[in-house]
C-alpha cells in the first residue's frame, strides 16, 4: 500500500512502481486517491475551460472583432460549457465526495473501490473524446462541437452539424456519464450502508446528506442524458428520426428529455456546495449549523422539485399558457427550499465567533453571490420577464453566479478547508485572502454587467455584436474582469503548488472542526481510521469528546 | 438615413401594450428581488462586523435552531411568490394575449440566417425588415425552413421560439413610431449574431404607402449599367436563389430582392445598405458575414459594378 | 452490537435498476409520443403480431420463475438444482433472443427498418436496447451456470447471485412494460 510520503528514490522495480510510485496512481483503488484524481482532472479542465472563456471575451471585447472566426467561437462557447459542466463542475464535486464522505462516516473505503476507479477512467476517457473533436479540424468539415452545451436539435442533427463534432460530444458524455452514474450508485451505496456504530442518518454531516440527495439525482437523470444521447446518435449515424421534423420527428423532444435531465443537473451541480457550506460556516462560526433538519429536508424537496420543473427553460417554445404555468409554479416553489437555505447559513453567524480564513471568506462571499445568482432564477420563472431575458446576457449572468458565484466559491471554500487534512499541509492564508479578493472582484466585473446587457437585448451565443450604443463599454469591462478572474486562478494555482511542497503542517484538526475525518491523521492512512473510529453520540463526535459537559445531546435537551 | 447603431433594444422601454406589461412586472419583480437582497446583504454584513472573532469576544452560543422562526421565514417568502405568481399570471394572458382562432396577418419564416416576412393578407415579401402600422396588432406566424431559430424584438413584444414542425404564433404591435431592433435568440448555427432584424412602425399613411411600393414591380432601367446588371443577375447564378419580381429570378433560397434597395440593412443587420457596402457584400461576402450561405461568386470589379447599379433601382 | 445496515451489493444492484428503469423510461416515453401522433407507413398494429410474440415473450416471463427457483435451491447449497434452474434459465432466456431475432429479421424483410418511420425507429430503439439487456444478463447467469457447474460456487451468503437476479426480474419487467404497449396497446384501438 501507497504511504503519505513517496520517496523519490528513482530506480524503482516495475513491483515497487506499482505499489509505491505515480503507477500506482493509475492502479489505485483507495477513495483517497481516486478522489484526488477527479480533483486533478477537473483543475486541469478548469484552466483549459476557462482560457477558452479568455479567447471568447477577448472577441468581444469590442463589436465586430475579428479575433475568432464564427465557426471557432461557436466550437470555443460549445466546449467552454461542456467541459465546466461535465468535466469540472460535476468531477469536482465528486472528487470531494468521494475523498471525504467515507472519512466522514468512519468508513474505509467506499461501496465499490473498483468500481469507482472505473468511473474515473471512464470520465477521463470521456473527456479525452471529447477534446479529441478539436483534432479533426478542417476548413469546413470536423473540428469540435459547435451547437452549444444542450445540443438542440435539428441543429445538432447531421443535416446541419455534419462534421463528426457532435458525435465526439455524444461519445464524450457517454463516457463521463459512466463515471458520474458510477460515483452516484456508490456514494449512495456507501452512505447506506457503511456507516460506523452510532452514525444515523440524524447525524450525518451535512455534506454526506447532500451527497446522498446528489446521489439520487445523478442515479435518476443521467440515464435520462444517456437515452437522449443514444437517440441523437442513431439520428445522425443510423438516419433514425427522433428528433428530425423533416421525417416526422420532433426537435421539441429532444429538448424535453435534455432538460429533464438537465435541470436536475444543475442542482446536482451546486447540492455539494451547499453541503460544504455546510460543513464550513459552523466551524468558522464556532457553533452548529442553524437549523440542521430544515437544511437537510431542504436539499431532500429541492431534489424532488427539480425533477418537475425543467420546461423552464422552453417557455419560449411555445408550449402554450396553462404548461407555461405549471412550470412556473413549480419554479417559484423550489426557490423556497432553495432560499430558506440561505436564512439558515446567515442565522449560524449570529452569536458565533467568526474566524475570517480564505475558507470563510469565500464561503461569505458564496452566501452574497448565491443570493444574486438565486433572485434572478427568481425573475426567470416569472414567465414573461423569461419572454424577454432567456437566450440573453441576462440568463449568461444568472447561470453564472449561481455556478461561479456558487458552486465554485463553495468549492473554493472547500479547498481551503480540506486541503490541509487531503495533503497534511495548510494552503497560504494570505495568498489565500489575495485570491479571494481578486476572484470576488474579477468575478463581479465579469458578469455584474452582463445583467445590463440582457436588459439591453444582446442575445447569448453570438461571436459578435453590432456597435450599439453602451454594449461595447459593457462587453470591455466583462472582458477586463475576467482577465482579472484569470489572473485569480493564477494566484490560486500558485498557492497550491507551493503550499503542497512548503505550507505549513496541518496536524489532525488545524481548525478545531467537529466531523470525523479531523479524527485521524493529515493525509489519513490507507486504512483511514487506523486507532478505531471516536464513538459518535450526535452530529459532532468530536466537539462531545472535548466536551464531555456539555455535549450536542445535553446541549439539545437544554434547549427544549 | 439615421445611423441604424444610434438605437437601443432595452426592454425596459417598451413601445407595445404586450411589452409595457412584460416591463411592468420585470420592474416590480425587480424591486422586491432588490429588496431580498438588500435585507440578505444587512443581515450578513452586520454579523460578520458584530460577531467577528477579536480579543474579549464572547464564546459562541451553542444554538441548533428555533423552529418557529424557521416556519415563518419559509412561509413569508411562499406568501411573496404566490402574490408574484398571481402577477405572473395576468401578465402572461397581457403580454400574450391568445391568438389561435384568428388567421395571421405575417408569415415570419425563419432561415439560416435571415428572416422572411410574407405579409399573407396581400402578397408582399420582405426579407429582414418588417413594417407595421402604428396602434394596429399584427397576428405574425413563425415557422422555421430549417433550425430552431428565436423571434425577439425586445420593445415590442416576448421572445417566441421557432421551431420546426412546430409553428408558433403572436402578436405584434406598436403604439409609437420608430425603428426597433431585434435579433434571433437562438443559437441556430454559423452566423446567428447576424440575424438581425428591424421592425419599423409607422404611421398608417406611411406603412400603406410602403405596402404599395413594396407590391410595385420596380420600374425599367435605365442606365445601361443597370441593364447589363440586370443580365449578370441572372447570368451569375444569383438567379438560383433569390427572386426579383418582374424578372425570371423567382427562388426563395435567399432573400427576395425586389425592393432590397429600399431597405436599411443588408444581410441581416451585418453591414448598412449602401452601395459601397453593396459592393463588398458581392465581392465577397465573407467580409461582413463570414461562413454565412451567401457564396462567393468570384465577380470582377466590372461585374460588381453592374451589379450594383442594378440592385440600387430595385426600390 | 449487531450492524443491521443494508447489503451494499443490493443496495447497488438496486440503484443500478434504478437508473436503468430511468432510460428505458425515456425510451418507452418516445414510442408512446410518436405513437399517438398520426404517421404514414408501418405501425405497429400493421407490422406486428403479438400472438407469436406472446409466445416467446412467455418464455421470458417463466425465465423469472425459474431463476426464483434456482435461487431457492442456492440458498439451500443444492447445488444440481442450482445447475438444472439456471440452465434452464438460460435455454428460456434464449428462446426469447431468438424469438425477437427472428421477428426482426420478418420486419427488415418487409422493408421496416430503424429508418423507415418513427415507427420503425422507436420500435427497433426500445426492443433493440431491451434485447441488449437480456444478453447481458444470459452472459451474467451463464457466468453463474459455469461457476455453478465447476464448483466455485460461491458462498451461501453471497449477494452475487442476488445481485444477478434482481437484474433478471427487472429485465422481465420491463419487458412487461414494453410488450404492453408496443403489442398489446394496437389491439385495443
Amino acid at each position: 500500500m501507497k504511504d503519505a510520503a513517496i520517496s523519490d528514490a528513482g530506480g524503482l522495480s516495475f513491483e515497487q512502481e506499482a505499489r509505491e510510485g505515480w503507477l500506482s496512481w493509475v492502479a489505485s483503488v483507495d477513495h483517497k486517491q481516486i478522489g484526488i484524481l477527479y480533483l486533478w482532472s477537473s483543475t486541469i479542465f478548469f484552466v483549459v475551460a476557462g482560457v477558452l472563456a479568455l479567447l471568447m471575451r477577448i472577441q468581444l471585447a469590442r463589436p465586430e472583432n475579428h479575433f475568432l472566426s464564427p465557426t471557432m467561437y461557436n466550437q470555443i462557447f460549445t466546449m467552454h460549457g461542456t467541459t465546466m459542466i461535465f468535466l469540472v463542475v460535476v468531477p469536482a464535486l465528486i472528487g470531494f465526495a468521494n475523498y471525504l464522505v467515507p472519512l466522514m462516516i468512519g468508513a474505509r473505503d467506499v461501496a465499490f473501490p473498483r468500481l469507482n476507479a472505473l468511473g474515473f477512467w471512464a470520465q477521463a476517457f470521456g473527456g479525452v473524446m471529447l477534446y479529441f473533436s478539436f483534432a479533426t479540424a478542417g476548413l469546413n468539415l470536423g473540428g469540435a462541437p459547435a451547437v452549444g452545451w444542450f445540443a438542440y436539435a435539428p441543429l445538432s442533427e447531421a443535416a446541419y452539424s455534419y462534421g463528426p463534432g457532435v458525435d465526439y460530444w455524444i461519445i464524450g458524455l457517454l463516457g463521463i456519464g459512466v463515471g458520474t452514474l458510477t460515483a452516484g450508485i456508490n456514494l449512495i451505496a456507501t452512505i447506506v450502508c457503511l456507516r460506523t456504530e452510532g452514525m444515523t442518518f440524524g447525524r450525518l454531516p451535512l455534506f454526506v446528506w447532500m451527497t446522498l440527495v446528489t446521489g439520487f439525482l445523478i442515479v435518476l437523470v443521467i440515464p435520462v442524458l444517456n437515452a437522449g444521447l443514444v437517440m441523437l446518435l442513431f439520428d445522425r449515424m443510423l438516419n433514425a428520426n427522433f428528433f428530425r421534423p423533416s421525417t416526422g420527428g420532433s426537435a421539441v423532444l429532444w429538448q424535453h428529455v435534455f432538460w429533464t435531465f438537465g435541470h436536475p443537473e444543475v442542482y446536482i451541480m451546486v447540492l455539494p456546495a451547499f453541503g460544504m457550506i455546510s460543513e464550513v460556516v459552523p466551524v468558522f462560526s464556532g457553533k452548529p449549523i442553524y437549523g440542521y433538519e430544515f437544511v437537510a429536508a431542504s436539499g431532500v424537496a429541492i431534489a424532488f422539485l427539480s425533477l418537475a420543473v425543467w420546461a423552464h427553460h422552453m417557455f419560449a417554445v411555445g408550449l402554450g399558457h396553462p404548461a407555461d404555468l405549471f412550470f412556473a409554479i413549480s419554479s417559484m416553489a423550489i426557490a423556497v427550499p432553495t432560499g430558506v437555505k440561505i436564512f439558515n447559513w446567515t442565522a449560524t453567524l449570529y452569536h458565533g465567533r467568526l474566524r475570517f480564513t480564505t475558507s470563510m471568506l469565500f464561503a461569505l462571499g458564496f452566501l452574497a453571490m448565491f443570493t444574486i445568482g438565486g433572485l434572478s432564477g427568481i425573475a426567470f420563472a416569472a414567465v414573461p420577464i423569461d419572454w424577454q431575458l432567456t437566450d440573453s446576457y441576462f440568463v449568461v449572468a444568472h447561470f453564472h453566479y449561481v455556478l461561479f458565484g456558487g458552486t465554485a466559491f463553495g468549492v473554493f471554500a472547500g479547498v481551503y478547508y480540506w486541503f490541509p487534512k487531503i495533503t497534511g499541509r495548510m494552503l497560504s492564508e494570505r495568498t489565500g485572502r489575495l485570491h479571494f479578493w481578486l476572484t470576488f472582484i474579477g468575478f463581479n466585473l465579469t458578469f455584474m454587467i452582463q445583467h445590463v446587457l440582457g436588459m439591453y437585448g444582446m442575445p447569448r451565443r453570438v461571436f459578435t455584436y453590432p456597435p450599439l450604443p453602451g454594449w461595447e463599454t459593457m462587453n470591455l469591462i466583462s472582458t477586463i474582469g475576467a482577465f482579472v478572474l484569470a489572473f485569480a486562478v493564477l494566484v490560486f494555482l500558485v498557492n497550491v503548488m507551493v503550499s503542497l511542497r512548503s505550507g505549513e503542517v496541518a496536524g489532525d484538526n488545524p481548525w478545531n472542526a467537529w466531523t470525523l475525518e479531523w479524527a485521524t491523521t493529515s493525509p489519513p492512512p490507507p486504512e483511514n481510521f487506523p486507532n478505531g473510529v471516536p464513538p459518535v453520540q450526535g452530529r459532532r463526535p468530536l466537539w462531545d469528546l472535548a466536551h464531555p459537559d456539555r455535549t450536542d445531546a445535553m446541549l439539545m435537551r437544554l434547549a427544549e | 438615413m439615421p445611423s441604424p447603431y444610434d438605437t437601443n433594444a432595452f426592454t425596459l422601454s417598451p413601445a407595445s401594450p404586450q411589452a409595457a406589461a412584460i416591463s411592468q412586472l420585470f420592474v416590480g419583480t425587480l424591486i422586491f428581488l432588490a429588496a431580498i437582497l438588500v435585507l440578505v446583504s444587512i443581515l450578513i454584513i452586520f454579523a460578520v462586523v458584530r460577531y467577528r472573532d477579536r480579543p474579549g469576544a464572547p464564546e459562541p452560543i451553542q444554538s441548533f435552531g428555533w423552529r418557529k422562526l424557521e416556519i415563518i421565514w419559509t412561509a413569508v417568502p411562499i406568501l411573496c411568490l404566490v402574490v408574484l405568481t398571481v402577477c405572473v399570471a395576468w401578465t402572461m394572458h397581457v403580454g400574450d394575449p391568445p391568438a389561435l382562432e384568428e388567421s395571421p396577418d405575417l408569415r415570419i419564416v425563419g432561415h439560416q440566417w435571415w428572416w422572411e416576412i410574407d405579409y399573407l393578407k396581400n402578397g408582399a415579401v420582405a426579407a429582414n425588415e418588417i413594417h407595421i402600422p402604428i396602434g394596429r396588432r399584427l397576428l405574425l406566424e413563425l415557422r422555421s425552413a430549417d433550425v430552431i431559430h428565436d423571434f425577439w424584438v425586445p420593445q415590442l413584444a416576448r421572445k417566441m421560439d421557432i421551431v420546426p414542425g412546430h409553428p408558433n404564433r403572436m402578436w405584434l404591435e406598436a403604439n409609437t413610431p420608430g425603428v426597433y431592433l431585434g435579433a434571433c435568440a437562438e443559437f441556430c448555427g454559423n452566423e446567428h449574431a447576424w440575424m438581425r432584424f428591424q421592425v419599423i412602425a409607422q404611421p398608417i399613411e406611411q406603412f400603406d404607402a410602403w405596402l404599395h411600393d413594396q407590391l410595385t414591380i420596380p420600374s425599367k432601367l435605365n442606365s445601361s449599367d443597370a441593364q447589363r446588371g440586370g443580365q449578370l443577375f441572372v447570368d451569375r447564378t444569383c438567379a438560383n436563389c433569390h427572386t426579383v419580381t418582374g424578372t425570371p429570378a423567382n427562388q426563395r433560397i435567399g432573400p427576395d430582392l425586389t425592393h432590397l434597395a429600399s431597405r436599411r440593412m443588408l444581410a441581416a443587420g451585418a453591414a448598412e445598405n449602401t452601395p459601397e457596402n453593396l459592393a463588398i457584400w458581392l465581392h465577397d461576402p465573407n467580409t461582413f458575414k463570414p461562413d454565412s450561405n451567401m457564396p462567393n461568386l468570384q465577380l470582377s470589379t466590372d461585374d460588381v459594378r453592374d451589379l450594383v447599379e442594378y440592385l440600387e433601382t430595385l426600390k | 452490537m449487531k450492524n443491521p445496515m443494508p447489503d451494499k451489493t443490493k443496495v447497488g444492484v438496486g440503484l443500478f435498476i434504478l437508473s436503468e428503469a430511468g432510460f428505458f423510461a425515456v425510451l418507452v416515453i418516445s414510442y408512446i409520443y410518436f405513437y399517438v401522433l398520426p404517421s404514414h407507413g408501418p405501425g405497429a398494429a400493421s407490422s406486428l403480431n403479438a400472438v407469436r410474440t406472446l409466445f416467446f415473450s412467455i418464455c421470458l416471463f417463466l425465465s423469472s420463475a425459474t431463476i426464483h427457483m434456482a435461487g431457492r435451491s442456492f440458498r439451500l447449497g443444492r447445488s444440481n438444482a442450482v445447475s438444472t434452474w439456471l440452465a434452464l434459465t438460460v435455454l428460456l432466456g434464449g428462446a426469447f433472443i431468438t424469438g425477437q431475432a427472428v421477428e426482426y429479421r420478418g420486419l427488415l424483410e418487409r422493408g421496416v427498418t430503424f429508418s423507415t418511420n418513427l415507427f420503425g425507429t422507436t420500435f427497433f430503439t426500445l426492443t433493440g436496447f431491451h434485447g441488449l439487456h437480456v444478453l447481458v444478463g444470459l452472459c451474467a447467469l451463464g457466468t453463474l451456470l459455469g461457476a455453478t457447474i465447476s464448483g466455485r460456487l460461491p458462498n451461501i451468503n453471497s449477494s452475487g447471485f442476488e445481485a444477478v437476479s434482481m437484474y433478471w426480474h427487472f429485465v422481465d419487467a420491463v419487458w412487461v412494460v414494453i410488450f404492453s404497449v408496443v403489442y398489446l396497446w394496437p389491439l385495443f384501438g
